[in-house]
């Protein structure tokens, strides 16, 4: 089974310059179903990216193959300077072992559709676990760096709390506080506001559009907010049927989408 | 005491709803039955207490007699580290069954079948006699000379250290399943949210899925503990000096084995009594922390 496959180059070495995330011939598989044909896409330090399409076009599932939770079928994925799941050796590509992957994921925050909080834990613990178990973060500096964040996303005086005892959109807010509290250089949104109660959206979207603005972090959103787009994206990107369709800055896709299908989703979504 | 009431208070005692008025249905069918099962126990408890093949006198002897309560003792000591050991083991099996790999998960599976199959006494019996097939515990490395410890199975192996055993396996093959139910009733964003932070599978166990499943594995663990300590009277088969052991042996000295029954009943019920109070406890602050 095992055959000598021809060296493969170093797809490290082929990222250009000032690019945190890249994404290069990528297919995924669900079973015999092609889910991802051919994806290319490099997002640049700091660039605030937001993938837009239609449910079941693979946005998410290109998201989560960026920090290794989906694994990809062809292609390689490089995010802060490392290859995604897999390490280079002699020309071929070698499974990491869990706790590396650990350590790449620890580089990349993600934050959920359904917010995925520790139900058990307050918010604060929530917030300091990774970085105390997986950082060794000592609990004082853990706890410090929580405040600041819970404080940032507007959630002072929350910590004691349990997950049940928050909002919605509250919830979500101590999700992104404890993807950041992991210092990653990568942030991948997955619908961060979809399960949100409509008058919930604006307070997680204020927090989003901070981070943004404040930039420092690399930043892939999936959204279906189109508002929240134009107005914070660098580029949106479009994806149909598991394929990148349209690329560009915010006015020229949302305003002036040049592909048949994009200006389908957009004057749909757009009324 | 009115000044405390504020409207839209959920209990409050003051306000008493009206009542429509209405001819009640009439159950006749529910209150015969009552009637029945009054008479039944009336009945039961009657030719109980006035048995005059019954002595009571000897229950109440022998109720706080200092071998009988040794046996108690004993009973509540066997039942606690058997319960630790089968926590322990159970967990091990649990993580093996949903493990990733073929063998392990397969062994694990093979593992409860096996020991939900085999009748607890026909366990303990084996165990208990386990020294009429092998002379010696030794560990030494397969289709070698090579021996890494022996020892005589008649000096390690007493009827507490027996008990235990069976007692573990017996358990071991129930509880695995029911924390594995535990372990799978945490969703799939958990684990995710788990790995996206980058913490370990064992971290992940450790921090996020078993103290989770804990609160889902309370009231089926309570259950099997009652369970356990009733099971525990089976050791009396192997002497393994619990509570029936000694009543028994009681009973069969002074020709009273019914009455000695009595008192293991009697004991029984007060411990039972007492550990499902300790339940209810239990899960009534689970599920208020939700």
């Amino acid at each position: 089974m095992s055959t000598r496959t021809t060296p493969i180059p170093d797809p490290v070495a082929m990222v250009p310059p000032g690019v945190s995330v890249s994404i290069r011939n990528v297919d995924k598989y669900y079973g015999a179903q092609q889910v991802l044909h051919d994806v290319n896409l490099d997002v640049k330090d700091e660039e605030v990216v937001c993938l837009i399409g239609p449910s079941g076009s693979g946005k998410s599932t290109l998201l989560r193959c960026i920090n290794h939770l989906e694994t990809i079928n062809t292609g390689s994925i490089v995010a802060a300077g490392q290859i995604v799941g897999y390490r280079m050796h002699r020309g071929r590509l070698h499974e990491l072992r869990p706790k590396d992957v650990g350590n790449q994921r620890a580089r990349v925050g993600m934050v959920f559709q359904q917010f995925n909080l520790f139900p058990h834990l307050t918010a604060l613990q929530n917030i300091t676990l990774a970085p105390r178990k997986v950082k060794g973060e000592s609990s004082a500096a853990a706890a410090a760096y929580a405040r600041e964040l819970l404080a940032r996303v507007g959630l002072e005086g929350k910590e004691n709390h349990l997950p049940w005892q928050l909002s919605g959109g509250q919830q979500q807010r101590v999700a992104i506080a404890r993807a950041l509290a992991m210092r990653p250089e990568v942030m991948l949104f997955d619908e961060p506001t979809s399960a949100l109660d409509p008058e919930l959206v604006g307070e997680v979207l204020s927090v989003l559009k901070d981070l943004a603005r404040t930039g420092g972090k690399t930043m892939i959103v999936v959204t279906h907010e189109m508002g929240f787009a134009r107005e914070v994206a660098d580029r949106v990107i479009f994806m149909d049927a598991g394929r990148i369709v349209e690329v560009g800055a915010p006015d020229q896709v949302l305003g002036d989408p040049q592909h048949e299908r994009t200006k389908a989703f957009i004057s749909a979504v757009l009324h | 005491m009115t000044a405390n009431i504020s409207p839209g208070t959920k209990s409050n005692p003051t306000i008493k709803p009206p009542k429509l008025n209405v001819v009640p249905v009439r159950h006749y069918g529910r209150g015969t039955f009552a009637v029945i099962v009054c008479v039944l126990l009336v009945l039961a408890i009657k030719g109980l207490i006035e048995n005059p093949n019954f002595d009571w006198a000897v229950v109440g002897k022998y109720m706080f007699n200092g071998a009988v309560l040794q046996g108690l003792v004993s009973t509540l000591l066997i039942t606690v580290v058997s319960l630790v050991c089968i926590l322990i083991v159970s967990v091990v099996i649990a993580v093996m069954r949903i493990s990733k790999s073929r063998i392990l998960s397969s062994f694990a599976a093979g593992y409860s079948f096996f020991f939900r199959a085999v009748p607890p006494i026909v366990l303990l019996i084996f165990i208990g006699n386990i020294g009429l097939f092998f002379k010696n515990f030794e560990l030494g490395i397969p289709f070698t000379d090579v021996m890494l410890f022996s020892v005589p199975v008649r000096d390690v192996m007493t009827p507490f250290l027996a008990s235990v055993i069976g007692l573990t396996l017996a358990g071991s093959g129930y509880v695995s399943e029911i924390i594995r139910a535990g372990l799978i009733s945490v969703g799939r964003g958990q684990h995710e949210a788990a790995a996206a932070l980058g913490l370990g599978g064992g971290q992940a166990l450790q921090y996020i899925i078993l103290p989770q499943a804990l609160k889902v594995l309370v009231p089926p663990l309570g259950n099997e503990c009652i369970g356990l300590i009733k099971t525990v009277a089976l050791v009396s088969v192997i002497g393994g000096g619990d509570i029936l052991t000694v009543a028994n042996a009681i009973g069969a000295n002074t020709f009273r084995p019914l009455e000695m029954l009595m008192v293991v009943a009697i004991w029984y019920l007060i411990v039972v009594a007492v550990m499902s109070i300790g339940q209810s406890f239990l899960e009534r602050r689970i599920n208020k922390e939700r």
